[in-house]
């Protein structure tokens, strides 16, 4: 792909799976932070004033996809939404976002409504500096953790990136707009889409490496027709997620705003279904805890929770069923 | 609404060209040609080759093709716009879709000056209508075991041989034949194409009734038809490697508009409903979920129709990638129709005629969509492709 920089989004594909490698030899998750800022891959999305790259979002595509793939224990997609979400209006803060100085986080789930409250799904929010917490005016504010914002524990599911809940005595800090923050999680959608992609993607690579290696019968798993059947529908399930991403990016797409929101909910039910066939064809195997697959599917069922896909199918079917939308319709048929 | 805008003077400009499309749709679709409205009598093979005439004239329709055999010279992108809208239009299907998407775009690929000259111009304005003459009896998705001999005569070449599952025969004025030369063990070598007027001696055409009550399907029988050396598509062996060449396009763009045509059936189902408390109550209540999870599956759809169309732009072959696109609208369209299936048999018995109309659409294409997991190679055909030439998985080990 050509495009008008002198880089294209392929060109970090490369980069982001050395670091993801590299990350993964990490012990603490300031450290991989550190490792990902330095290749610059922190500060992809956010403005050169603030340290950054100032690319559009293609160019965090292959950099989440990598990081889905390698089962990346850091918060960089909040990192990277928060750097370019601070950029033009808090650039002091947004570089240090961007290098990783401060290290963020966000409650993806619950809203404050004044300065005082509880939100949760934060991811690895006990290392991080600061919780990004949405406000029930559509704005949110980033909220320094300590006395006054708590971080609990969580029961979680993601075993990479632990979610904890954050109480909230004294809500103070940087604010963002509503329109900054309802731009924030339509950018969310397609990089949690584009992780979902990553393990998807590695969770199918491992089932056929599995299916051409593990013999029963005398014969190689692949050799059967079921087998072949079940990595092909997986294969189906991977690329529509790869190009409805792309779809949702084309400037030929018509209505990028549903696509982003339909390639998100998309995503998590077939995420979820290639790696639950992955378990299945490695059989007993998958069914056992240092056979990662279970490490992808607990993942792409919190991306969801935390992106609120079943709200969001929601919303289509409100959209759908809208009278607004039954009225064109028929002015058209009429 | 009636027909008020005449036919189009210029043809669309590729900025345009969607727009363009769009105005003239909504401007010149008959109400008796409307598949959202409830229709006393089905179109005729005339009254339906007329309108696609029109929309030929319109520049709807061959927009892709060069303009010397009568097409529209735009790009797939123009393309693409104009799909769009046809898909959203509730019209009929093209009654000559062989003729334009899988013999047109052969004869541009393999075929000389003068069949380029003869044919094109003539599928386009709707004078000949094409069947296609691949599957055989003991050769369905398998094409490569075709049995149909062409054998090399002074003038030409003597066909015999049975074709089945030729959709459209006995309405077609010509037969796309894929033959071979060889022996059945010669496999992909030795197939040649041909382009075969149905009209000669010796070309037996029997209607088989599929499952929708149409006498769509035929079998065709080649009983020595000896076909003119001119009418050979392409070289002898070249006919193998064009018509998989061609297959694998067609399967990404052919019937781009199905996906948006998948759109225009869910809220065609949608706004009927709405009109009527007891139907409106359905819906919201009942089937609001799985009504917006069929909406997300017809977005992934365009996800795959426009970035395959944005890859052949850019240059790249679309090989075994074809598959994805026909795979994933098959078989969501076959869950969608079996939700609007369920739906519509809960109408209540005093429904108006828009709640009829749609009934009566949604349970055809319910029928109908029997077929599309069948059609241009089986799902299963689809999951081998997928998984031999996509995933590249070796079971030989």
């Amino acid at each position: 792909m050509t495009t008008e920089y002198d880089l294209s989004p392929e060109d970090f594909a490369d980069t982001a799976k050395a670091v993801v490698n590299a990350c993964a030899e990490a012990d603490t998750t300031a450290t991989r932070i550190a490792l990902l800022a330095d290749a610059g891959l922190t500060g992809i999305l956010a403005s050169d004033s603030s340290g950054g790259m100032g690319l559009p979002v293609d160019f965090a595509v292959p950099v989440l996809h990598a990081a889905g793939a390698g089962m990346l224990a850091a918060p960089l997609l909040e990192t990277m939404l928060l750097a370019q979400a601070f950029s033009g209006t808090r650039d002091d803060l947004a570089t240090a976002i961007a290098i990783g100085h401060t290290k963020v986080t966000i409650a993806w789930n619950g809203e404050l409504d004044g300065s005082a409250g509880t939100v949760d799904r934060a991811p690895l929010a006990e290392d991080c500096d600061a919780v990004l917490v949405f406000r029930r005016d559509g704005s949110a504010i980033l909220v320094t953790l300590g006395e006054s914002a708590e971080v609990l524990a969580d029961d979680t599911l993601d075993l990479e990136r632990p979610e904890a809940r954050v109480v909230i005595t004294a809500a103070e800090g940087p604010v963002l707009s509503a329109e900054t923050v309802t731009e924030l999680q339509r950018t969310a959608q397609i990089l949690r889409s584009a992780l979902i992609l990553g393990a998807a993607e590695d969770s199918l690579e491992r089932a056929c490496e599995y299916a051409q290696d593990r013999r029963q019968f005398g014969k190689t798993l692949v050799s059967y027709q079921a087998i072949q059947h079940h990595l092909a529908r997986q294969c189906l399930a991977v690329e529509t997620i790869r190009n409805s991403i792309a779809r949702s990016l084309s400037p030929h797409c018509e209505m990028p705003v549903d696509a982003a929101r339909a390639t998100f909910i998309g995503a998590t039910g077939l995420g979820a279904n290639t790696a639950e066939t992955a378990i299945q064809i490695f059989g007993g195997m998958g069914y056992t805890w240092d056979v990662p697959l279970h490490r992808h599917l607990r993942f792409v069922r919190t991306l969801a929770a935390q992106g609120k896909a079943a709200e969001l199918l929601d919303n289509v079917a409100q959209q759908l069923l809208s009278a607004e939308n039954n009225k064109k319709e028929l002015q058209r048929a009429s | 609404m009636t027909q008020t805008a005449a036919v189009a003077s210029e043809r669309p400009s590729p900025e345009t060209a969607g727009d363009n499309a769009r105005a003239w749709l909504d401007a010149n679709l008959p109400q008796t040609l409307r598949e959202d409205i409830l229709q006393e009598r089905e179109p005729s093979i005339a009254e339906l080759s007329e309108w696609e005439s029109k929309l030929h004239k319109a520049g709807i329709i061959g927009a892709t093709w060069p303009k010397q055999y009568g097409g529209g010279d735009l790009g797939l992108r123009a393309h693409l716009d104009i799909s769009r809208e046809i898909g959203r239009t509730p019209m009929p299907e093209s009654v000559n879709s062989i003729g334009k998407e899988l013999a047109g775009p052969i004869i541009l690929a393999v075929g000389n000056e003068r069949q380029k000259a003869e044919y094109l111009p003539a599928i386009l304005e709707m004078r000949n209508i094409w069947c296609q003459g691949f599957s055989e009896p003991n050769a369905g998705s398998d094409l490569a075991g075709l049995r149909t001999r062409a054998e090399k005569t002074g003038d030409g070449w003597v066909i015999n041989g049975q074709k089945i599952w030729t959709s459209g025969a006995s309405k077609s004025s010509h037969c796309l034949l894929l033959a071979r030369t060889g022996s059945v063990e010669d496999r992909h070598r030795g197939l040649v194409l041909f382009a075969v007027d149905t009209s000669l001696p010796g070309v037996d055409i029997r209607e088989i009734k599929s499952i929708d009550g149409a006498r769509h399907f035929c079998e065709v029988f080649f009983n020595d038809v000896v076909v003119p050396e001119a009418d050979m598509l392409g070289s002898p062996d070249q006919g193998w490697a064009a018509a998989t060449r061609v297959l694998s396009i067609e399967r990404a763009t052919n019937r781009m508009h199905r996906a948006w045509r998948f759109e225009n059936q869910l809220q065609h189902l949608v706004s009927a409903c709405a009109e009527n408390p007891a139907t409106r109550r359905l819906v919201e209540h009942d089937y609001a979920r799985p009504l917006a999870e069929v909406a997300v599956n017809i977005e992934l759809l365009k996800g795959h129709v426009e970035t395959l169309v944005g890859s052949l732009i850019d240059g790249n072959e679309i090989g075994p990638r074809g598959s994805l696109p026909k795979m994933f609208w098959s078989e969501a369209h076959q869950d969608f129709s079996k939700l609007a299936l369920e739906i519509v048999s809960r109408f209540p018995p005093d429904m108006s005629d828009p709640l009829r109309a749609v009934k009566r659409r949604m349970e055809d294409i319910y029928i109908k969509a029997r077929a599309e997991t069948i059609y241009a190679g089986t799902t299963e055909i689809q999951l081998g492709i997928i998984a031999k030439r996509i995933l590249k998985l070796n079971w030989e080990r």
